[in-house]
């Protein structure tokens, strides 16, 4: 066997940057109920909780005005948590597969990101449906409140949509962001990171304490309202995406 | 396959024996070197090199897009070789061995004549 | 087009003040198969997962088709790299895997894949983490095999596969390989296992490269000579001796370089025996321990 001058067979069809980018989406969704079915079934699961707390309120003889109070209660927001850890693995392991199978980081992380923008899109739209559907069946007919909670059934859908949205991407990419960092410094920069932010955040109580500014921050956040709030959250968020990109293109899987 | 020589010269021979006791007839067609490659689990690059070795000694001719086939009268001149690296590679060593054990030429031979009629 | 598939000169990674890969120069030339070799921790995978793009270098240059390997989509896309921790997503099953295959590697060849599943009897449905270790080499394996990369690493393939699946292995890779000419680098323990299926030895040591020749050049390029002691050093006096054992009056000396016949005459007339070593002895001599200091020395051969 000489040495072949001609390369082995590669195929001659370019290969376009959005075909790259898209099978990262396809390899995050090739097993849809990690993105999917498991936010769906906790969502479902609280839902027959929230259900069953009503029928037993229903049997106490609790009035509509007694349940305002499930208002308060935090199902509606159950799946985030899992979102966190579907972020974290999108990095810890689907970015080592992804690199063992020839995707680049820069690939990798903005099909990560289109990824998470396509289920939050989803999520949001499912979350403000149901707010409506609950605001119209007067409460699932038990005038329970479970997605019509906490910040959201108090303008329209599209308000609804739109934090729904924010949160979403806030928890995806917190957690895929952190986790980059992770695979960049190892340990030592998690520690660092983990420093750093508490340093900040205890400056931050320290300073507002200090000059006695606490009344003033509050009022800076309810000036913000509902949509000026998240439009911060969505910062945020997009802050880890742009941090993530910068910090993951010089990482290496495990 | 041993360890102490060349892979391609222990395929080359092999197929030099297959011809010498007949069991490659002239102008037999040999195995394709992905058949010896795949038989020893060898890299077809070294049995290509082993087969190449029969071809420049003219033992093997190579028909392109057909095959490689036993040359016309090449177990004869196998034969004739290795009756010629007979000696030194047989006879010598047996010599010095039986002089180690005080064996002389004429016990020697008398040794080989009774070898020989024994069953 | 480039002629060599890899090209790598002062290539070098550090850990700290751990110096992995030490400024290894060696080329890789195409469709040929390659025995990268070494004791664990010699830099074997370092060296891989650079030339994947999976590390930065540190020093040297690196090509890879030409180009430096990480981050450029149009080198890695010939790149199949099975790595022997190969970390895989939670949920995935082996079908998964196989699934996303093709959309990575172009040349994936589905048939072949269905047949090496039947082939390794893996069971293809079954999450990753629920297999065990000796089926989770058979999904890389597999995915080594059928990807037909022009250029693929199998970084110690076969951990926990048993000798009938190895010998599938090896079958399958020699036949494909015939079929489809392709640069493969083998990089495993099990050297004899794999000797006759190298064209090519690169063997390194704490981080360099202490042999860089054709296998067929390395086999039966050093041999053992046994006998009483005076008589080997008489035979041996100028060679260059590997490794040595003494046993009372007796003494067993490796020597590299080729013995010629008349070499084995003389050696048969000092009432010497000579011995054959192996790859795999070959390699324990250059790396063993208790002659780190004189392999040193043996760097040029």
């Amino acid at each position: 066997m000489t040495t072949a001058v001609a390369p082995p067979t590669t195929r001659t069809e370019t290969r376009s940057r959005a075909h790259e980018i898209w099978r990262i989406v396809r390899l995050h969704s090739i097993n849809p109920s990690v993105f999917f079915g498991i936010p769906a079934i906790i969502l479902a699961g609280a839902w027959a909780v929230v259900m069953v707390i009503g029928l037993i309120a229903q049997g106490a003889g609790a009035t509509p005005a007694d349940l305002e109070n499930m208002r308060y209660s935090w199902a509606v927001i159950s799946p985030q948590w899992y979102l966190v850890v579907v972020g974290v693995q999108a990095v810890g392991l689907t970015f080592s597969f992804a690199l063992g199978f020839g995707a680049t980081r820069r690939d990798f992380w903005l099909g990560t990101a289109v990824m998470f923008v396509l289920v939050s899109v989803l999520f949001a739209a499912v979350i403000a449906t149901l707010v409506q559907i609950e605001i119209a069946t007067g409460g699932w007919g038990l005038g329970v409140h479970m997605f019509d909670a906490l910040w959201y059934g108090q303008t329209n859908w599209f308000v609804d949509f739109y934090t729904a949205f924010a949160l979403e991407m806030l928890v995806l990419f917190i957690g895929a962001a952190v986790t980059t960092i992770y695979m960049r410094w190892r340990i030592p920069g998690m520690l660092i990171i983990t420093a750093a932010f508490t340093a900040v955040l205890l400056g931050g109580i320290a300073w507002a304490t200090l000059t006695s500014s606490w009344a003033a921050i509050f009022e800076w956040f309810g000036a913000l309202g509902l949509v000026g709030g998240f439009s911060l959250v969505l910062a945020i968020a997009v802050l880890c995406g742009v941090g993530g990109y910068i910090v993951i293109r010089r990482a290496t899987p495990r | 396959m041993d360890d102490s020589r060349p892979i391609f010269i222990q395929i080359a021979e092999q197929v030099e024996n297959d011809i010498i006791d007949g069991a490659l007839a002239e102008n037999a067609q040999i195995p394709s070197i992905n058949e010896f490659a795949a038989f020893h689990r060898i890299n077809p690059a070294t049995a290509l090199k082993g087969v190449n070795r029969l071809v420049d000694t003219g033992i093997v001719v190579k028909r392109r897009g057909i095959g490689m086939f036993v040359m016309e009268g090449a177990r004869a001149r196998l034969m004739e070789q290795r009756r010629a690296e007979f000696a030194a590679q047989y006879v010598r060593p047996l010599i010095l061995e039986a002089r180690k054990l005080g064996i002389d030429v004429e016990s020697l031979a008398e040794l080989i004549r009774s070898e020989r009629t024994e069953p | 087009m480039t002629d060599t598939a890899v090209q790598a000169s002062g290539l070098t990674k550090r850990y700290g003040a751990f110096t992995a890969v030490d400024g290894v120069d060696f080329t890789i030339e195409p469709n040929r198969i390659y025995g990268l070799l070494g004791r664990n921790g010699a830099g074997k995978t370092t060296i891989m997962q650079m030339l994947t793009g999976q590390l930065f270098p540190d020093d040297g240059t690196l090509q890879v088709f030409g180009r430096e390997p990480a981050e450029h989509a149009d080198v890695l896309r010939k790149l199949c790299f099975i790595a022997e921790s190969q970390r895989y997503p939670d949920m995935f099953t082996a079908a998964d895997v196989f699934a996303a295959a093709p959309w990575f590697h172009e040349n994936w060849d589905e048939a072949f894949a269905t047949r090496l599943i039947a082939d390794f009897r893996l069971p293809a449905k079954r999450r990753i983490k629920k297999l065990s270790r000796g089926q989770l080499s058979a999904v890389g394996v597999i995915v080594g095999l059928a990807s037909r990369a022009p250029l693929t690493f199998f970084d110690e393939p076969y951990l926990g596969l048993d000798a009938v699946a190895r010998h599938i292995f090896y079958d399958r890779l020699l036949e494909d390989y015939a079929e489809n000419p392709r640069t493969i680098v083998l990089s495993t323990h099990l050297i004899d296992e794999v000797a006759n299926l190298l064209e090519h030895v690169i063997l390194i040591d704490q981080g360099r490269i202490i042999l860089d020749r054709d296998a067929e050049e390395v086999r039966g390029s050093a041999s053992t000579v046994a006998g009483p002691t005076a008589a080997i050093e008489a035979f041996v006096a100028d060679r260059p001796v590997i490794g040595r054992q003494t046993l009372g009056g007796l003494a067993s000396v490796t020597i590299d370089g080729r013995l010629d016949p008349a070499d084995r005459q003389r050696a048969a007339e000092l009432g010497l025996e000579l011995a054959p070593v192996s790859l795999q002895q070959l390699i324990i001599h250059l790396t063993g321990d208790d002659l780190a200091a004189s392999s040193e020395g043996e760097e040029a051969a």
